[in-house]
């Protein structure tokens, strides 16, 4: 209990002094408790909207026909990474796709190539084997050209 | 056996190749040496069944059947005398005949003669005894004694034709593996639709059917006994599996199977066991395609930097590349008389289907796209089923005869993907 409370005042502190610092930002004043309170989720939904939102996106973008994973995908996979250590109990797919216009197989083959790929970066920056999983949706669904980080658990 | 004159495959000179004008055929109603209600009866299948023939070689691009007029009655002897001066002045050249007869045994005789009108010569002849239920089969099998005497290709009327039917659209469309005979008969379904089904792949005598399934949230290969209805999964592991295709003999399955960040080409018995590996590269190996004679396994592989099509021995030696285009090559597809590969060609914002020999010779494009793939052979190797995709994502089947006829659109009730076109059933 003590612990928790030092980790709140932590956070409250960090808060204030971040908005200290950003100019032009409103301060919190009494009347913003007329505003209604956004709804509390809760769960996998939560998470998900927290992993997205701290990991600067849950999807990563590949060159046509290329499983190359390139600085901008590092870059997201990595805050994915750090993100996934701070929360070992959750289970992510990466989910990759194929091109436009490709034929099926091979559409499929590179979608998985880049779910790999993008699952071998994570693994590299130290996330357990067993939290990452892959599929490929080649181009049976929309999202060509990319590899997406799901949540399962 | 005589054949009548016939244009070869022009598919060789491709783009300054006219299709040969298709051989007339005419086809009067089945008769029956049977009397009173029995030969009506008797004349009522034979009739069905000339319908029967008549469509079947209607679609092929190397016959053109007269209509059958239900007044063109001929009485039983006729069958092996057929009076050619009246075929003649039809302008047919070639004719068939032939006559359905009830057994004491309930069963029926089905005869089915095949005649060159213009030398009034016998070219053919095959008889069946089948149950009265299976009058559908044996026209097809007469339809391929025909088309065998007039072309020397194999018949591929008493074949069938899996696919995905796809209803709805977009991405929530369901696709469910759909097997029918090859005229649109007997459509049935194999799976409910809860899951995203791919490339459906029948065994050489349509007995068993691979394909691959969405049910675990990955793809991975199948395995369904169309006569039990039993079905497994191709391996036990839980990597990424597609694209199977069965051996000539039906004994064993070439499949891709992702190791790591690869898609490599393995081979497994159709009855189960442990997959062998046939390539190694990096990349993406994948579209085994056995040859006819099961020696060699055509495949496409990006290791040269492109979408290429490989050929190999069936133990994995021997890898050489025969495709050498700017566009990528993909999806090659044996023939069954060994003299082509299939392919999905694809480039700039278009997807065409092509033909090259095994040595790499001889390549044509034959469709204009801009959305085919999958193509499938004829038994005859002489026309090909392939997926058409419009703009707005509905596929639909196509057919194509390889003389360089227009492509012709396959009749069904739905959309429709992934036609795999099965050997004949016997």
């Amino acid at each position: 209990m003590p612990r928790l409370f030092f980790f709140l005042c932590g956070v409250g502190l960090a808060g204030s002094a971040a908005s200290a610092q950003l100019p032009g930002l409103r301060r919190y004043t009494p009347a913003d408790h007329h505003q209604p309170a956004a709804p509390v989720v809760q769960g996998i939904d939560a998470q998900r909207a927290e992993f997205a939102a701290q990991s600067g996106g849950t999807t990563v973008y590949f060159g046509v026909g290329s499983a190359i994973v390139g600085a901008p995908a590092k870059a997201v996979l990595s805050a994915q990474a750090a993100w996934l250590r701070r929360h070992p109990e959750v289970v992510v797919r990466v989910e990759g796709y194929g091109d436009a216009g490709d034929t099926r197989d091979h559409a499929l083959a590179l979608g998985a190539r880049r779910a790999e790929e993008a699952r071998d970066y994570l693994l590299l920056l130290g996330i357990p084997s067993a939290q990452v999983s892959t599929t490929s949706w080649g181009k049976e669904r929309s999202g060509l050209g990319r590899a997406v980080t799901i949540l399962v658990r | 056996m005589k054949r009548l004159l016939y244009p070869l495959l022009l598919v060789s000179g491709m783009a300054s190749a006219q299709p040969a004008a298709p051989t007339v055929i005419a086809i009067p109603p089945l008769t029956s040496p049977d009397s009173g209600a029995r030969g009506n009866e008797m004349l009522a299948v034979g009739w069905e069944a000339t319908e029967v023939i008549a469509a079947d070689l209607g679609q092929t691009a190397e016959l053109a059947p007269l209509k059958p007029n239900r007044d063109d009655y001929y009485a039983y002897p006729e069958v092996t005398a057929p009076t050619f001066s009246k075929w003649r002045s039809t302008g047919a050249k070639a004719l068939v005949m032939g006559f359905v007869q009830s057994r004491s045994d309930g069963r029926l005789t089905f005869g089915c003669y095949v005649y060159d009108v213009d030398r009034g010569r016998e070219l053919a002849r095959k008889g069946f005894v089948i149950a009265p239920s299976e009058w559908r089969r044996a026209a097809h099998k007469c339809s391929g004694v025909a088309y065998t005497a007039l072309t020397g290709a194999p018949g591929m009327f008493d074949t069938r034709i899996a696919y995905v039917a796809e209803s709805g659209s977009g991405e929530g469309r369901m696709r469910r593996v759909a097997v029918m005979d090859s005229d649109g008969e007997n459509l049935r379904y194999l799976t409910n639709g809860t899951s995203i089904v791919l490339t459906p792949r029948l065994a050489p005598k349509a007995q068993q059917l691979a394909y691959v399934s969405y049910a675990d949230g990955r793809p991975s290969v199948r395995v369904l006994d169309l006569a039990l209805g039993k079905e497994r999964p191709l391996i036990a592991t839980g990597a990424m599996s597609f694209a199977p295709r069965y051996s000539p003999d039906g004994s064993k399955i070439v499949f891709s199977m992702m190791t790591g960040d690869s898609s490599n080409i393995y081979v497994v018995d159709a009855a189960g066991g442990l997959p062998r590996r046939l390539t190694t590269s990096p990349g993406v190996d994948t579209d085994p395609s056995f040859s006819p004679d099961g020696s060699r396994i055509a495949f496409e592989s990006d290791r040269g930097g492109s979408q290429q099509l490989y050929v190999m021995n069936a133990d994995g030696s021997g890898q050489r590349r025969i495709s050498f285009g700017n566009t990528a090559y993909a999806a090659p597809v044996w023939s069954p008389d060994g003299s082509w590969i299939a392919f999905s060609q694809r480039g700039p914002g278009t997807r065409r289907i092509g033909v090259i020999r095994p040595d790499g010779t001889g390549e044509a494009i034959l469709t204009t796209g801009p959305g085919d793939e999958s193509p499938s052979w004829a038994a005859s190797s002489r026309a090909l089923l392939f997926q058409r995709s419009d703009t707005s994502g509905r596929s639909t089947l196509w057919r194509i005869a390889l003389d360089g006829t227009e492509p012709k659109p396959v009749t069904l009730s739905q959309g429709a993907s992934d036609p795999d076109w099965s050997g004949a059933m016997d």
